[in-house]
């Protein structure tokens, strides 16, 4: 509102400053006077200029001469100066320009301008009260809390996994290990500074990660997050079968109701398909390396959402482009994978409707589908 | 605020149109009030977007980043004044800024221009007024400040750490005051040009507005250099680069009008030429601010990728400078040309400068343009630096140089290039005595050395004969001479300073040349370098942290004679994670003119440095010297026959300064 009312008044301003001109009776004056007045100046000028001495008494004479001829010239130039008295034209022009400024400007603002965003110091944005700010503001205070204290731990330890769950991984891990510092090493800090690090080497659980995690499990031999990260550690060695071992082992331990349950299963899953003998057959490619890289460090919760999002895209570029027959195996493995056994038996189908069922794409989908235990027959 | 700021814009734009139509309508029609608008929409027009800027400068002071500008160029850790100066360290916040100086000035010619004819005041403003529309065009349709971002991050991504400098709060807006003070000169010639004839007022009025931005942008070029010379850890002054020739285009063909307003004033000769001369300069600005702001200098090919803003600058340019070269085509015929004079004369020595001088400005846009035409045309990438313009722009300058201390000594009309060569024999004298003992004493083998201080000797002692000459100091008694130097217009005295300026910053540059030594080698914690006569310690590195920044301080102690630290220089290399760019510190310790410039290089691990020392004999002459040089502009702008009184005001006006005027 005060917005408006600012706006209202320096339009008026503006449609003042050309208002007020048009109202006034001006004065004109020939522009003759003007040169005239210069040219005085002029002679005045050699005249002090021949008395200082700065030229001679002859130059200064000849000067005088040329001043006073340009002093005739102009009086020639001015008698013959007309000037138009039409007013008509002029008035609607004035009533033009003062009717543009408030019309003009006020179409051009609502055209570009974000009238309903308010200003937002960073100040205020940092001090107002906690309910109201975003994640991120809460976390910039934290931040601005920690650097005037940084020794307060329980800050860091507070902040370290929101760091993670942000994607922030290098302030996570420097999170963690201020935690570890200043409050001592538990399992819980030692498998998040793990992720952290494996988070910030984009998914690969690095050497650092695995002693970070190997710590975590002389505290906590149960630890489930750093036993999934260890398995998942092998798995990239390329020793997917010992990883899949581990996830089973780890998988029979947990409880009915851990969150680490899905995540394992899937991990389970997706090195049984990378073991499987049809897909190394193939020679077809599972999901981008990186992307299961990022997968594995993100919590189960996001993990799931992440690879069905990517599954869905495929799906949608399926349908726009559906000459693809690897897209299309891979699609029918993920469903699968993940569980969804009839969408997998409706890609399956539209996969054939696209490919036709008798090409060579058509078989390798028809052995894909068997080994996946899916009906091949209609 | 924010938005009262973009809505202030908007406004300031439209204002900006009436600006632009109704006054030259006004002057088409002989309609006084019409005319009359052209003042108070100016000086609205330059309050909106004053209070625009401060909207900005606010946004960023506070952090505001649901400012997108303000979000991709500043940070919540820098310190205050960075955050203030980050407001035009940006694209876009710079073209407010350039707009602000154009409607200041706009603003002041609509103040002070009481005492213009009523066509000419009304013209000049329009003129101004399409300038300012273009800009106000080109900040709103393609780069606009007041973009906002919702929802607003909560960091910024910092302001580039090369510019985390004072020289920011200087360099530009001295540069801009200088590049758009010209925008003044050109709306008079295009004013002229319109209205068909040169009024009288018209010299007397382009004068000071030329010489107050030649001072501005002498200041802001020399702050320009000496920001790259300790910023860059390169050690040098000046590198030919084609942002650095931007700027310095304009002030060249800025010296020369000057220089033929001087002739037009006096002598109301050169008329047609000083308009080009004006309307070249303030293009030449124009080309400047298109070569740094459009990224065709980073690459022709990134600028055709992204065109927008290119292409909206290139149509100003091309509107701007075309038309005003057409309407000058049409209507220079029929200006009266002015006074003749003799060959020889003050004049004649004129336009020689002129001569060389618009030479030097087409040699320096030569070598920026070409490699741009032969990138778009063929592809290829190549550079022309230095060996081009030392031996283009250099033969060209000697001449000019040799030629400065004769031209005020000089008379009006008809001359005598005799009678002031003897006048200038003791100047000569000193400077071949400069020659000797720089040949003999110093630097026997280089005759550019020697050369070069004779001719920085010549321009000085030229300029101070000058003085003394016209002070009569010989001829009269002493007393009479003091009474007379004291006497002397204070155009005089600007001259003589300005030259005696020239001569201090060619020294600075000769003596840097040619006596500068330099010295790169591994330094360990203790080590001791000899370089000109100084024992310089390194006592090692200590890292240090800064508000947004990590530094790797590096201690030096200069020994005296005793073999005890005297003094002690701190270089350091920084490191700003935001950006993660590093940038270099350079320890630099003057002594009397000279300075020590200590750079670090990598650390070898063992807590050894590589390390640049520079020892660079009179350099801050060269600076120095720009600043004489600004003293000697800002002397002639105070001359009292610069103000032309109002024919209303005049009789009073004469009253209180009769003692002088009579």
């Amino acid at each position: 509102m005060l917005f408006w009312v600012i706006a209202a008044v320096l339009t008026l301003g503006a449609s003042l400053a050309v208002l007020l001109p048009l109202t006034r009776r001006a004065e004109g004056e020939a522009d003759a006077s003007h040169d005239l007045e210069v040219y005085r100046d002029q002679l005045g000028e050699v005249d002090r200029d021949a008395a200082r001495g700065l030229i001679a008494p002859s130059d200064a004479e000849q000067a005088r001469a040329e001043i006073a001829r340009r002093i005739i010239k102009l009086d020639a130039e001015s008698a013959r100066a007309p000037k138009s008295t039409s007013q008509l034209a002029p008035r609607q022009v004035g009533v033009i320009a003062v009717l543009a400024v408030p019309l003009l400007s006020w179409s051009i603002y609502t055209a570009i301008g974000s009238p309903e965003v308010p200003s937002q110091p960073l100040s205020a944005r940092l001090s107002q009260k906690p309910a109201d700010s975003s994640v991120d503001e809460l976390i910039a205070r934290a931040e601005a809390h920690l650097v005037a204290n940084p020794s307060d731990g329980r800050g860091w330890d507070v902040l370290a996994p929101v760091y993670l769950r942000m994607g922030r991984s290098d302030d996570a891990v420097t999170a963690y290990r201020n935690a570890v510092r200043i409050l001592g090493s538990t399992a819980t800090r030692q498998a998040g500074l793990g992720e952290a690090i494996a988070g910030s080497s984009g998914g690969i659980v690095t050497s650092d990660a695995r002693l970070a995690f190997e710590a975590a499990l002389k505290l906590e031999p149960a630890d489930p997050k750093a036993r999934y990260f260890l398995a998942l550690a092998l798995a990239q060695e390329g020793k997917v079968a010992d990883a899949a071992t581990a996830w089973r082992q780890l998988s029979e331990s947990l409880p009915a109701d851990s969150p680490w349950r899905a995540a394992t299963d899937q991990a389970i899953a997706q090195a049984e398909v990378r073991t499987a003998p049809a897909n190394e057959a193939a020679g077809v490619a599972g999901p981008e390396q990186a992307d299961i890289d990022a997968a594995a460090s993100m919590s189960s919760g996001d993990r799931t959402a992440m690879i069905e999002g990517m599954v869905a895209t495929l799906d949608e570029k399926l349908r726009q482009n559906p000459r693809d027959p690897e897209g299309w195996l891979r699609l029918v493995r993920s469903y699968q994978v993940l569980g969804k056994t009839d969408l997998a038996q409706d890609a399956l189908g539209r996969a054939y409707a696209a490919l036709g069922r008798d090409s060579e794409d058509g078989r390798k989908l028809t052995e894909l589908a068997s080994t996946l235990g899916l009906k091949v027959t209609e | 605020m924010v938005e009262t700021g973009h809505f202030a814009l908007v406004l300031a734009l439209v204002l900006s149109l009436v600006q632009s139509l109704v006054p030259l309508y006004g002057a088409h029609k002989g309609d006084a009030r019409l005319m009359a608008v052209g003042g108070p929409v100016t000086v609205t027009g330059f309050a909106m977007i004053a209070l625009s800027f401060a909207a900005l400068t606010v946004a960023y002071v506070q952090s505001d980043f649901s400012v997108t500008n303000v979000w991709e160029n500043s940070h919540s850790l820098q310190p205050l004044i960075y955050k203030f100066t980050g407001t035009w360290g940006n694209h876009e916040g710079s073209m407010l800024l350039w707009v602000l100086i154009l409607s200041f000035f706009g603003a002041l010619v609509a103040a002070f221009g009481g005492n213009l004819p009523a066509t000419l005041r009304a013209n000049v403003l329009a003129v101004q007024g399409w300038i300012g529309t273009a800009f106000l065009l080109f900040i709103l349709i393609t780069s606009n400040p007041f973009a906002r971002l919702v929802p607003a991050p909560i960091e910024g991504k910092d302001l580039n750490p090369i510019l985390q400098d004072i020289g920011l709060a200087v360099h530009p807006p001295l540069l801009y005051l200088g590049y758009v003070g010209f925008s003044v000169c050109f709306s008079f010639a295009v004013a002229a040009l319109i209205e068909g004839r040169i009024d009288a007022a018209w010299a007397r009025w382009v004068r000071p507005w030329t010489l107050a931005a030649w001072v501005f942008l002498t200041g802001g070029i020399a702050m320009g250099s000496y920001w790259a010379y300790y910023e860059l850890g390169w050690g040098g002054f000046w590198f030919w680069d084609p942002v650095e020739n931007a700027s310095f285009m304009p002030w060249l063909s800025g010296t020369a009008l000057l220089h033929s307003a001087i002739v037009m004033e006096k002598r109301s000769a050169l008329k047609i030429w000083t308009l080009l001369l004006a309307i070249l300069t303030f293009s030449l600005s124009l080309l400047g601010t298109f070569l740094v702001r459009s990224g065709v200098l980073t690459s022709v090919h990134s600028f055709a990728s992204d065109p927008s803003r290119g292409v909206f600058i290139l149509c100003i340019l091309t509107l701007f400078i075309g038309g005003s070269l057409a309407l000058f085509a049409l209507r220079a015929s029929s200006l009266t040309a002015g006074g003749i004079f003799h060959p020889i004369s003050r004049e004649g020595a004129l336009v020689l400068n002129n001569l060389f001088l618009t030479t030097a400005t087409a040699t320096v846009l030569i070598g920026t343009l070409y490699p741009l035409v032969v990138e778009a045309m063929f592809g290829d990438k190549i550079s022309v630096g230095e060996p081009f313009f030392n031996l283009t722009f250099g033969p060209l300058m000697i001449p000019l140089l040799v030629v400065v201390p004769f031209g005020p000594l000089l008379a009006w009309k008809r001359g005598d290039v005799f009678a002031v060569a003897q006048r200038l024999m003791f100047a000569f004298g000193a400077a071949l005595l400069a020659v000797l003992v720089t040949f003999l004493f110093i630097d026997g083998a280089s005759v550019f050395a020697a050369l070069g201080a004779g001719l920085s000797a010549w321009l000085v002692l030229g300029a101070l004969t000058d003085l003394a000459l016209k002070a009569g100091i010989g001829n009269v008694a002493l007393d009479m001479a003091l009474r007379r130097f004291l006497g002397l217009p204070r155009s005089v005295f600007g001259t003589a300073i300005a030259h005696l300026g020239l001569g201090l910053t060619l020294l600075g540059i000769v003596g840097t040349l040619s006596f500068e030594k330099e010295a790169i080698l591994v330094m360990k914690p203790g080590q001791v370098l000899e370089i000109s006569g100084h024992s310089l310690r390194f006592d090692g590195l200590t890292p240090v942290r800064g508000p947004n920044f990590t530094e790797d301080r590096g201690h030096f102690s200069l020994l005296g004679a005793n073999g005890q630290p005297s003094d002690v220089i701190m270089s350091s290399k920084r490191f700003y994670p935001v950006r993660q760019m590093p940038t270099t510190e350079a320890g630099i310790k003057t002594m009397w003119l000279s300075q020590l410039y200590i750079s670090l290089g990598d650390e070898t691990g063992d807590g050894s440095v590589v390390v640049r020392v520079w020892w660079k004999p009179l350099v801050t002459l060269i600076w120095g010297g720009a600043l004489v040089m600004m003293v000697g502009g800002f002397v002639s702008l105070m001359d009292r026959r610069l103000r032309v009184g109002a024919p209303a005001r005049r009789k009073s006006a004469q009253a209180k300064t009769s003692p002088v005027a009579s």
